[in-house]
């Protein structure tokens, strides 16, 4: 394979992976505050759909992006009110909210569909960002930079900030950091909101890097993936990243197959795109396989926070 | 004077009964606000989706093949979620379900006989059953997530349909389409009311809601899946085994979502088609929770979201609302379900100032 290919493969890669890696990297620390919320998807589809339609009406993607960001954090405080405040069933509100986010994102999107935007390219010079080798490094657009700058970032802030140091407690043992004087609500408000932030840029990541136009239903199960991400990395940042660059390179073997031909032929189309999925399964397996016994998961994750006093 | 949240002695069973019809109302109210800011003609959306099915004879016909499949896969996915069992790729079982007809279908297309329709039946099931059975089987042994395997396989039944269509089912006399052969009349569902579209999966699908309803409430095995649903623990300690609860449960769910698949096409399809797939798995889910989790409530959840589906199609067509709007009011009726049942558990409460003051 020569130097060309793996280039391109690389840069592909790392453009696949992101909008996954951002999204896991949200529902990490929703999860480590104790709340599991399925709604990616739907987080994700909607902020695919906001950031889109606003950067194709401003011309300015850090627009879109931002706008994307708050249609994620609105989508999940619906999810926060009805699962904090009002403590209803954790995955079924998650479920609803993804099937609220399809059927938003389908409606709001339709004026847009077709209409083109430009992608979102690097913001390094061209000599850089165009170098046949240096590309790998400076190509990116400025949300692969900043998906890895925040696994640093929630990494730093789980294990050596107090605010992170609150947050596990409460998602370890509520009752306790309840009674030590923390808002166990307030503290869960927050994690869902970043959650949903992240997963509103991650969404977003769609029209702006991979492919530059709204389609119904873009992100096809991506958000799903991520929540399968979180597990296979028990719960830590960097073993995350792993996971998506993993994931990235299945996705981006998927195009390679369908444009190369060649040795790729042997197998329908339809099994390289049924790839990530069973790559999914596959990974969820082995880390079944791997643990003992005990689970990393976050001991009060999913339970609705009831006071004991 | 303070409106407080407080804890019922037990759960309130008017309240079980009384949200999902709370839940639908408030739907038509929210929604006719939300629509109206967004531009469209929100009270027109509410009628012409949730009323005009409903007055419109023409449109019950409708309706009893749109409910038909959502109650048939309500049922199961609600027998699941009782047992604490989250089978979130029905819709997968029921695109698996609708192959292994169709494969049946193909093979004995130059056949006739009263049994090819039983026959394709039972394929349905088989297939919706084997198809659950690997997120089954990884659940049991090795305590994988259901959520995320059954919907992975989604995502992977819906190739498998593309690469059978566009591929080596595709029929020879359909001018390069990808779509199969036309089913005989052998292999294709009788109509049970002259002179309507209703064909038997309407039937089949009450029958199967009230086996349903008679085994969770009266038998022993819907007793195993409540108790282990709800207390795994006292389940363990009755002698219930939760290997076998999962695997009956996620098997019943994976069965009926099939049997559905079969039902549509055999039914109103009469082929196999890559636009098969038409959310009734995910939609189900809603009709599930719609109904408490209860076969007859399943049934009457199954009309209400048959009347948003028949209703999004007639305000298509009357005042140009979108499909994608169903979606929104489907999701509305969840979200408000869930919202509401906190009134299950708890009750408003007017606390007066001195009253306050005699707790503090």
């Amino acid at each position: 394979m020569n130097i060309d290919l793996t280039l391109a493969i690389i840069v592909t890669l790392v453009s696949a992976s992101t909008p996954i890696l951002l999204a896991a990297l949200g529902e990490l620390v929703v999860e480590k505050s104790g709340v599991l919320n399925l709604g990616v998807e739907g987080m994700m589809l909607t902020g695919a759909v906001v950031g889109f339609a606003v950067t194709f009406t401003t011309g300015n993607p850090w627009v879109g992006i931002l706008a994307a960001a708050f249609a994620g954090v609105a989508a999940s405080m619906i999810f926060a009110f009805l699962t904090l405040s009002l403590s209803s069933n954790q995955v079924a509100t998650g479920l609803a909210l993804t099937i609220f986010g399809a059927g938003f994102s389908a409606l709001f999107g339709q004026p847009y569909t077709g209409k083109p935007i430009e992608l979102f390219k690097s913001i390094f010079p061209a000599e850089l960002a165009a170098h046949p080798v240096f590309k790998v490094i400076f190509g990116y657009s400025p949300l692969v930079y900043f998906s890895l700058i925040m696994v640093v970032l929630v990494w730093w802030f789980l294990q050596k900030s107090r605010a992170g140091l609150i947050l596990r407690a409460v998602g370890e043992s509520d009752n306790s950091a309840h009674s030590i004087g923390y808002s166990v609500i307030g503290v869960r408000y927050g994690a869902v909101a970043f959650g949903g932030a992240m997963a509103g840029i991650a969404g977003s990541c769609f029209p702006l890097i991979l492919t530059p136009q709204w389609v119904e239903g873009l992100t096809s199960g991506r958000g799903w993936i991520a929540l399968a991400l979180v597990v296979f990395a028990a719960w830590k940042p960097f073993r995350l990243l792993a996971g998506a660059y993993l994931f990235g390179l299945i996705a981006t073997m998927e195009l390679y197959a369908k444009a190369a031909g060649g040795p790729f032929r042997i197998l329908p189309s339809e099994v390289w795109a049924s790839l990530p999925y069973l790559a999914t399964i596959l990974v969820l397996v082995l880390i079944s396989l791997r643990r003992t016994g005990h689970t990393s998961a976050p001991a009060c994750l999913g339970k609705p926070f009831i006071p004991s006093t | 004077m303070q409106l407080r949240l407080e804890k019922r002695a037990e759960p309130s069973r008017t309240m079980l009964y009384v949200t999902p019809l709370l839940a639908v109302g408030l739907t038509m109210i929210l929604g006719a606000i939300i629509f109206s800011l967004m531009g469209f003609d929100g009270l027109g959306a509410v009628r012409e989706i949730f009323l005009t099915p409903l007055t419109n004879s023409l449109k019950w016909q409708d309706l009893a093949v749109k409910a038909a499949p959502l109650i048939i896969i309500g049922v199961g996915l609600s027998i699941g979620y009782r047992a604490n069992v989250w089978n979130i790729g029905a819709e997968g079982q029921y695109i698996i379900g609708g192959l292994a007809a169709t494969g049946v279908a193909l093979a004995t297309i130059n056949m006739t006989g009263w049994w090819i329709l039983p026959l394709m039946g039972l394929a349905g099931i088989l297939g919706g059953m084997a198809y659950v059975a690997v997120p089954a089987f990884l659940r049991v042994r090795l305590k994988v997530n259901e959520i995320l395997t059954t919907l992975m396989l989604t995502y992977v039944s819906v190739n498998i349909l593309n690469y059978l269509v566009f591929g080596p089912w595709k029929s020879a006399r359909s001018f390069g389409q990808p779509v199969t052969d036309r089913f005989t009349l052998d292999q294709t569902l009788p109509y049970i009311i002259p002179g309507t579209i209703v064909q038997a999966g309407a039937p089949i699908a009450i029958i199967v809601a009230i086996i349903a309803w008679f085994a969770m409430s009266k038998s022993v095995f819907g007793f195993q899946i409540r108790t282990v649903g709800t207390a795994p623990m006292a389940a363990r300690y009755g002698g219930f085994s939760a290997n076998q609860t999962i695997w009956l449960a996620l098997l019943i769910g994976g069965g009926l979502a099939g049997l559905a698949g079969m039902l549509e096409v055999a039914g109103p399809f009469g082929r196999m088609v890559p636009q098969f797939p038409n959310n009734y798995g995910f939609t189900a889910i809603i009709v599930a929770f719609l109904g408490r989790l209860n076969p007859l409530g399943v049934i009457l959840a199954g009309i209400v979201l048959a009347i948003t589906f028949v209703g999004g199609e007639v305000a298509q067509t009357t005042i140009g609302l979108p499909n994608a709007a169903v979606g929104i009011f489907q999701a509305m009726m969840l979200f408000l379900l869930l919202a509401s049942d906190i009134l299950v558990r708890y009750k408003f409460k007017l606390v007066s100032p001195q009253k306050l003051e005699r707790i503090a």
